[in-house]
């Protein structure tokens, strides 16, 4: 009897093992890289700036490693409270346009056929094969006081004055725009295009008018690839701050341009960690929330 | 079309990396080279950080073929980045950084920069000690005025003093240089105050200054573009980018430098210091020499016509440097210059931060 169930245990033992053997492995085979590089180029990083923002600012802008929670408590300070919300409604503004303008753009390059569509979506990511910086000072070139645009109003006779583009909160809507918009046409194209035309078919054969089907069908059916959109878009702007910087002639600060001054010309690290682990916490926010509206499996990026 | 798709979108990823990886410097060392002491075996690499498009490249090349080594220059962007090398470590993998004269003191006193051995720079000689605040520690390379520029023709005022700035004609109109500590000391001169103030009512006072000012300002930085393209009127610059802008215009250059009557301007120092464990020394004490050579530096203020202390050079120097318009003003003794302000700087750019989050 005794030898019986040690046989059993064993063979128990045997297939656990197997089964460690069986399952573990390839496990570690396919997620070991990921988490080596995730942990790497992400975690670590990231724990670093975390432990930073405790630490003090010496007298030469230098990390001192001595606890202090200082820099959370300028965080309080009205001021930043401001630049946040600044921030975020630029951010805000910029989604929105973002999908106002790609939407149309995504529905009508999935609504033709491979060929054409690949060819325009490319002629999207064309722009990308130039640093973002250069793209920002070409648009400063073209839009200059007496720059291309404003020549060619006035002599069109369309203005007697030449137009103060530069360093205005249009422009810098523009440069945002243009550098946000292929974030959300392609999780959005790629959502749009796998809408199956019978659902639109049926839609109309039972009496839906193209607005009803749009509103009723084609957009709840696509909302992952809108939720995508939001969050590539929105992260992105909220913390960038070369178009501000270079487009709006730096006379307004956002999120992005106060930790890069922190790290840069003020020298406060601790105070930047501090801002940035604040950035991540609203980044988790959103993205929890987008946990709580749709399952994650959803989120499509292409 | 995913795969299409994917291929796109890993080629502009592949593209981006390139764009990452393509702004590095090599600061290895020579094998051999690293015993400073021993001037037998002569460096063949010499590292240096500073400012970009602040030194001729035709100059850094004939260093180059005189002394068969190779010239490493890495800039900085910002004053903070210099002080970061040299203080938070890593300084030793440079072999001269620039610095500005305003940080000198705590250097010296930390400990972060090597004291000079001046026999190996006889040229230095050439430097006017007037303009010389650090002589043990440091070579003065090139200064500059924060003065006011403006164009005579598109500018509704004469400004003959900081406070014309506030002028509500000007609205709009002003080009500026940023920076808490180039900002606030104007502010704090136009109120009668000590342009290196510590004290906070009197920073704050310059606040309120600064913010009916950044009213008329249309953007900070690239003061020389908007001077020349007609975005502005006025600017608030350095002298060499005025006189950049000034030779752009060309013939009938508007552009004249402001006639200020009492108010002084801020004068800065470049300099460049031998971090404390700098490796190529013998190389170094060359480099510095050589740019003291009136001829050498006569030839690079062709190119960079910013203030130069070093007295035989400017003789030596071409016409358009002297008879530069961007040169062309009498209050050239009135000046003031950055000092270290200690603490007081969290004052500053808590008001400066604050200035540019608005209201």
């Amino acid at each position: 009897m005794s030898t019986h169930i040690n046989d059993t245990a064993d063979l128990q033992a045997i297939s656990r093992k197997r089964d460690v053997r069986r399952k573990t492995i390839p496990a570690l085979a396919q997620a070991g890289p990921v988490s080596v590089w995730m942990i790497l180029f992400v975690t670590l990083p990231m724990l670093f700036i975390i432990y930073i923002s405790f630490m003090s600012r010496g007298v030469f802008g230098d990390v001192v490693y001595e606890f202090s929670t200082e820099s959370y408590q300028t965080l309080l300070d009205a001021t930043y409270f401001k630049v946040i919300l600044k921030s975020l409604q630029v951010a805000l503004f910029t989604t929105v346009l973002c999908l106002l303008l790609g939407y149309p753009f995504a529905y009508y390059i999935a609504r033709k056929p491979p060929e054409t569509a690949s060819r325009l979506i490319m002629l999207i990511m064309i722009p990308f094969w130039t640093n973002s910086l250069m793209r920002l000072n070409s648009w400063l070139l073209l839009f200059q006081t007496s720059g291309p645009v404003n020549n060619f109003l006035q002599w069109a006779g369309i203005v007697d004055a030449p137009i103060t583009f530069v360093y205005t909160d249009g422009l810098v809507v523009l440069g945002m725009i243009t550098n946000m918009l292929p974030f959300a046409v392609l999780p959005l194209y790629s959502s749009i295009e796998k809408l199956q035309k019978s659902l639109l078919e049926a839609s109309s054969d039972l009496g839906a008018t193209p607005r009803e089907t749009f509103f009723r069908v084609t957009l709840p059916l696509t909302f992952p690839g809108i939720f995508s959109a939001v969050i590539l878009v929105f992260i992105p702007s909220l913390g960038i701050y070369t178009v501000s910087d270079m487009l709006g002639g730096g006379k307004v600060l956002y999120i992005g341009n106060i930790i890069k001054n922190q790290f840069g010309a003020i020298r406060n690290w601790p105070l930047g960690a501090a801002l940035s682990v604040l950035l991540l916490v609203i980044t988790g926010a959103l993205i929890f929330l987008y946990t709580r509206f749709a399952k994650l499996e959803d989120m499509e990026v292409v | 079309m995913k795969r299409i798709l994917s291929g796109v979108l890993a080629s502009a990823m592949l593209l981006a990396l390139c764009a990452c990886g393509g702004g590095k410097t090599p600061a290895e060392t020579a094998p051999g080279t690293d015993a400073p002491e021993t001037p037998a075996e002569a460096s063949t690499e010499l590292n240096i950080y500073m400012w970009q498009q602040y030194i001729s490249d035709e100059l850094i090349a004939d260093f180059e073929s005189q002394n068969n080594c190779t010239v490493n220059l890495s800039y900085m962007s910002d004053n903070a980045d210099a002080i970061t090398k040299l203080t938070a470590g890593g300084g030793q993998e440079y072999d001269l950084i620039m610095t500005c004269d305003a940080y000198m003191e705590s250097l010296i006193a930390g400990g972060y920069v090597e004291e000079l051995d001046m026999s190996q720079v006889p040229n230095a000689s050439n430097i006017n000690s007037a303009y010389w605040s650090s002589p043990k520690h440091s070579i003065p390379y090139l200064g500059n005025y924060i003065y006011v520029v403006y164009n005579k023709e598109t500018c509704p005022i004469e400004i003959t003093c900081y406070n014309d700035l506030l002028d509500p004609s000007l609205k709009g109109q002003i080009s500026t240089i940023d920076g808490a500590r180039n900002l606030f000391p104007i502010a704090l001169i136009a109120l009668g105050y000590d342009p290196n103030s510590t004290v906070e009512s009197e920073i704050a006072e310059a606040y309120e200054w600064l913010v009916k000012f950044n009213e008329n300002v249309v953007a900070y930085g690239a003061a020389e573009q908007n001077l020349t393209n007609g975005t502005a009127s006025v600017a608030l610059t350095y002298d060499g980018n005025a006189s950049w802008a000034m030779a752009e215009m060309g013939e009938e250059n508007p552009l004249v430098v402001a006639p200020f009557t009492d108010d002084a301007v801020q004068l800065g120092f470049d300099m460049y210091v031998m971090p404390t464990g700098a490796k190529h020394t013998d190389l170094a004490y060359k480099f510095l020499d050589y740019i003291c050579t009136p001829e050498v530096m006569a030839k690079n203020l062709e190119e960079f016509p910013y203030f130069c202390p070093n007295d035989a050079a400017v003789a030596a120097a071409p016409e358009s440097y002297r008879n530069d318009p961007a040169k062309d003003f009498d209050y050239k003794e009135n000046v003031f210059f950055q000092e270290d302000v200690g603490d007081a700087l969290t004052i500053y750019n808590d008001y400066y931060q604050k200035l540019k989050v608005g209201q």
